[in-house]
């Protein structure tokens, strides 16, 4: 018996060594290969799934027109933390040709000299300032020079579920809104917001009207909405002890103390994330919420119901889309159960208020193929291409010059309203702080000890205050040390 | 040296090459040079810029307003780094001496159970981290299900919670004890019988045979996993980092974690090299003090 | 170090101290005896929980995981969860798979060579400085990583910037440094040969064999459960190593199952516990198959190693 066991054994073993061998010699490589006689660009992008799919579709058109004529290859990486990956890769001299960042990372890693600048390139091709809207041209610039260019921009709006405001609408009415229309300051967003709120049995938060923290993506930016922003980039200093900012770091508090903190970690931990059917947006969980443009795109896939409310229950997407294309935009609108608004300000004077933000691509500095990368993100930047990407990403476009199709006929029906925003004055987009990502650290957990109750919000951004213009400041002087070491060494 | 000896040095050096040759490369060039870098302002991406003890100075002694001093962050991931190990560094060595004493005894299925203690420590970090992220889930995860069915009103927000955060982490690095638990056994096992015996006869029960023949027997092996486990606990890094990212409020934020993210995310190397000089600093005086204090109770069988 | 008075020759079954000597019936009927069942048997259910839970999460729909209370045993069940974790987009399982296993061989090979090798000049060969060296060598197991890290992707920046090959950008920082030797095998292994008796050394040098060939046709082979457990916890540990990787690899085609498995944590939230869970059991198999299949070796290998200090 312990004989058979022994074989038994050994047979398993020498199975397993087998097929480590196998996996070894005939295991999957590389997802694909380029073709001969091309320059391949690497290009990391943080895309998976359909928008990455999306994405893939400009990159074989470019690789089969432009590619083809100028014997470029561009191969599609969907990398995570594709930041701080180029970042490392690029600090490594190996990095890719073209990566797809955040605004987020303009500042930062130009800063750094981490990317190449695209101002000579950009201007050959004709792309100057007037070609953006000037929210977005702005933020692709730092200490005046271009660092990148937009692959698709995008912007914050408040989405209200309107079926619900209908089911609610008494409540609505009882706090002096009206049902009909979405809150349009933020004190009637908080009357609303505490009239849908709904609890079960046990006293757990069921239906929420709003919550700060969902999708949480934008709550650094909450100054906005109150006419300021948490750094002032004139100045070079962190504006976190300023009346407005204070105001709305209070605002966003004021939801903790009236739902309690455990509850709301308690929805979120219950909650399913932001794509999957479990969103709390799409299964009626959470009837208002701020979000991009992006999300008829993901209604459309995780809840198509949601945008088929009245009518064409039964048509799939472009079946859909072509159908629309008869109807005027309010007819369109009509059809869908939720809506998009401007997110309500805390004063009619900062009305058109959002956050613009935007992927971007940029160009590593160590590339080996500045060129050719360049050709792709130029391409991308063509009106009809950036149109194309901006639709099939549901998102709103950077350009100044719109096309009437894009704007009439675009997948997303409040698409107008997001255009508008992001050509409103009080457009802002991301502070150009070289110490971005610590700014992120430090608020991410100053707002986590806001909403956890754990200090006052004037302490808790006092004490972020002193440390970040302090990180700042040891930032700046370094960075004069090393102008005058170099200075002093070319003598 | 007389020629015999020389032969005998040129033979071993020969076979130990591979490790001193590794040595110089990966470990004392690389140490010297951080050791550089801790007093420079480094981003790899241009060259590192002496700044002398600036580095130390912002970390530790840097003044700041309302009598606070050096990097906060700093001074919380060291707390959180020694809070842990106070809860960890002493549950792990009970339990697991505990445990290989009971698996140490001889009874059926023992096989059985060594292996279901072990097979834990086989679990890669990452896989191990999602599994209890999913268990620590506050609405939805087994634990709180548990206790809720145990009539648990209101359990804990465990990795939400900054106050659970910490010992949910602490009582889940028991589950890993598997590798301490085999080392004990083997030495277990080293234990002559004739002590037993010898002291059995001189009417000894369990447990003062336990006090005064096992313990004092393995103490060597106590001694081991003891360094082993403060080196271990003081540099645990990739299971909050999945787990927690350091949060809630940086709570959970261990120093390893801080020196990899002003490394690798800010790009601040020199700062990380000064953070891990210090921590390199830390090791070695805990170790020293273990090793100082082994002369009293660590006893060694004859050489 | 070894007990004078039970020294153990190479290759015994491990032997344990028994309590007592009653006949096997008292024995099983003891009080004590099923107390200590019982601790065991609540323990090891502890121990088994998560894992239990692990499969039955996976295969699970996503509803069926997120709902509350949580349903012990799914019904339906999902073991398209494996297919789906197979061939998902975001984690070509497969791919990683065979990166790790790369690195994971060569890590395996070298160490066992370069470990032996090392371990053998300690132990066998009388020179001077030998024991200084070895208490170097055990003071490096002391050096927290954090603190090479940074220097060591410099040098590695440095030799691909400077001709001496690409090092950044490919699996040499994993696996090359494990053919200098690794402290803890070095140490393992240094124990081991300590207990092969000297006149089988003397045997050898008598008859004319040089020290390598000593080494080679005399230690080794007998040294093959020390050789094996350093073989098996250099692949657990390859397989498992997650930092190394995280720091060293960037290219996403390049990923280890490591940080493959962390690709699932969604940025936005949400993770879909149902299918990282049977990722994880897909990460974890090879290696507990592998545990399972080398038990014996490895267990007598630890004893027979005797890690005392």
């Amino acid at each position: 018996m312990g004989l058979l066991l022994r074989q038994l054994r050994n047979t398993l073993l020498g199975l397993f060594v087998l097929a480590a061998a196998v996996l070894l010699v005939f295991g999957p490589r590389r997802s694909t290969r380029p073709p001969a006689g091309r320059v391949v660009v690497t290009y990391w992008e943080k895309w998976t799934g359909t928008e990455g799919a999306q994405m893939q579709e400009i990159v074989d058109e470019f690789n089969n027109t432009v590619g083809r004529e100028k014997g470029i290859y561009v191969q599609y990486l969907s990398v995570s933390n594709v930041d701080r990956k180029t970042l490392v890769a690029t600090a490594a001299g190996v990095p890719p040709d073209v990566a797809g960042l955040w605004d987020a990372q303009i500042a930062q890693f130009a800063a750094m000299d981490a990317l190449e600048p695209l101002d000579e390139m950009a201007k050959a091709c004709g792309i100057t300032s007037d070609y953006y809207k000037p929210v977005y041209w702005k933020a692709c610039t730092y200490e005046g020079r271009l660092w990148g260019l937009i692959s698709t921009p995008w912007a914050v709006a408040l989405h209200y579920n309107k079926r619900i405001f209908q089911e609610k609408a008494e409540a609505i009415r009882k706090a002096g809104g009206d049902p009909s229309r979405p809150p349009r300051t933020i004190e009637e967003l908080d009357r609303y917001a505490e009239a849908l709120d709904e609890r079960d049995e046990m006293g757990r938060l069921k239906v929420a009207g709003y919550l700060p923290l969902e999708p949480g993506w934008f709550m650094v930016h909450t100054p906005f909405w109150f006419g300021a922003s948490i750094y002032d980039e004139h100045s070079q200093r962190f504006t976190l002890t300023d009346q407005r900012v204070i105001q709305a770091f209070q605002w966003l508090r004021s939801y903790s103390e009236r739902l309690g903190p455990k509850s709301m970690t308690d929805f979120r931990a219950g909650a399913g994330g932001f794509s999957g059917t479990l969103n709390p947006f799409l299964a009626g969980t959470l009837v208002m919420e701020q979000q991009g443009p992006w999300m008829a795109n993901y209604i459309e896939e995780q809840r198509p119901s949601m945008n088929r409310w009245k009518m064409f229950k039964d048509l799939k997407r472009n079946e859909k889309l072509a159908a629309e294309r008869k109807l005027s935009v309010e007819e369109r609108r009509a059809n869908y159960e939720w809506g998009a608004a401007p997110f309500p300000p805390s004063d009619p004077a900062y009305a058109g208020a959002t956050f613009a933000g935007f992927d971007v691509l940029v160009i590593p500095a160590g590339s080996k193929h500045k060129k050719e990368a360049f050709e792709f993100i130029a391409y991308v930047n063509r009106q009809e291409v950036m149109e194309k990407i901006c639709s099939l990403h549901c998102k709103n476009s950077c350009l100044t010059k719109v096309s009437d199709e894009f704007r009439n006929h675009h997948p997303n029906p409040y698409i107008e309203v997001f255009e508008n925003l992001v050509s409103s004055p009080n457009a802002r987009a991301i502070p150009p702080c070289p110490i971005w990502p610590e700014v992120v650290d430090e608020m991410n957990s100053t707002i986590q000890n806001i909403y956890l109750l754990n200090a006052t919000t004037e302490e808790a951004l006092r004490e972020a205050q002193e440390r970040l213009q302090q990180k700042l400041e040891k930032f700046k002087e370094r960075q004069a040390q090393r102008r005058r070491a170099l200075a002093d060494a070319r003598r | 040296m007389r020629a015999a000896e020389l032969r005998q040095l040129g033979k071993g050096m020969a076979f130990i090459s591979p490790w001193l040759i590794g040595f110089i490369v990966f470990t004392l060039l690389p140490v010297a040079m951080s050791l550089y870098y801790s007093f420079t302002d480094f981003a790899l991406l241009k060259g590192p810029l002496p700044v002398g003890l600036d580095n130390y100075r912002e970390l530790m002694w840097e003044p700041h307003p309302r009598g606070r001093f050096g990097d906060p962050h700093f001074w919380n991931s060291l707390k959180n780094t020694f809070y842990y190990a106070a809860m960890a560094l002493p549950a792990g060595m009970l339990v697991s001496l505990g445990l290989a004493l009971l698996l140490n005894v001889r009874l059926f299925g023992q096989a059985v159970y060594r292996t279901i203690i072990f097979l834990p420590s086989l679990v890669p970090a990452v896989a191990s981290a999602m599994l209890w992220m999913w268990l620590f889930n506050s609405k939805l995860g087994l634990i709180n299900a548990a206790l809720m069915s145990l009539g648990v009103k209101d359990p804990p927000g465990w990795l939400s919670d900054p106050r659970w955060a910490m010992p949910a982490l602490a009582f889940m690095s028991l589950w890993g004890v598997g590798h301490t638990v085999v080392i004990y056994l083997a030495g277990l096992q080293d234990v002559p019988t004739e002590l037993y015996e010898a002291a059995e006869i001189d009417g000894a029960g369990r447990w003062r045979r336990l006090w005064h023949v096992t313990l004092p027997m393995i103490s060597p092996v106590i001694f081991f996993n003891l360094i082993m486990a403060i080196i271990g606990t003081l540099q645990v890094f990739a299971v909050p980092m999945i787990m927690t990212g350091g949060g809630p409020a940086r709570a959970t934020q261990f120093y390893t974690m801080y020196l990899y993210d002003n490394a690798f995310s800010y790009l601040k190397m020199g700062y990380a090299s000064a953070m891990a000089w210090i921590q390199l600093l830390i090791i070695l005086a805990l170790t020293a003090v273990a090793f100082w204090s082994s002369r009293h109770w660590v006893h060694y069988q004859g050489k | 170090m070894n007990g004078a008075q039970s020294k153990q020759a190479v290759g015994d079954a491990p032997r344990e101290a028994p309590l007592r000597r009653p006949s096997l019936l008292r024995r099983i009927w003891s009080a004590e005896h099923w107390m200590v069942h019982l601790a065991l048997l609540c323990i090891s259910v502890g121990f088994l929980m998560p894992f239990v839970w692990m499969l039955l999460t996976s295969v699970k729909t996503i509803e069926q995981a997120m709902k509350f209370p949580p349903e012990i045993v799914p019904r339906p069940f999902v073991p398209e969860n494996y297919v789906t974790v197979l061939t998902h987009p975001k984690m070509h399982f497969l791919l990683f798979a065979r990166n790790t296993l790369i690195i994971a061989v060569l890590s395996v090979l070298g160490t066992t060579l370069s470990s032996s090798l090392v371990a053998y000049g300690f132990a066998r060969i009388k020179f001077r400085g030998r024991g200084v060296l070895f208490a170097i060598m055990l003071a490096t197991m002391m050096i927290p990583f954090p603190v090479t890290m940074v220097s060591l992707f410099r040098i590695f920046r440095w030799l691909g910037d400077n001709g001496l090959g690409q090092w950044l950008g490919t699996y040499k920082p994993l696996w090359v440094p494990a053919w200098f030797g690794s402290a803890f095998n070095i140490f393992l292994l240094r124990q081991f040969f300590m207990t092969i008796p000297e006149e089988l050394s003397e045997a050898a040098r008598i008859d004319g064999c040089s020290e390598f060939g000593i080494y080679w046709r005399i230690i080794l082979p007998l040294s093959r459960p020390a050789l094996a457990v350093v073989a098996l916890f250099t692949f657990m540990w390859a397989w498992n190593d997650f930092l190394g990787p995280l720091v060293y690899i960037q290219d996403q085609d390049q990923y280890t199952l490591s940080l493959g498995l962390q690709t699932f944590q969604s940025m936005h939230g949400g993770t879909e516990y149902h299918l990282l869970m049977a990722a994880s059991v897909l990460v974890i198999l090879p290696v507990i198959v592998l545990f399972f299949l080398t038990q014996k070796t490895f267990i007598q290998g630890i004893a027979t190693t005797g890690m005392k200090g």
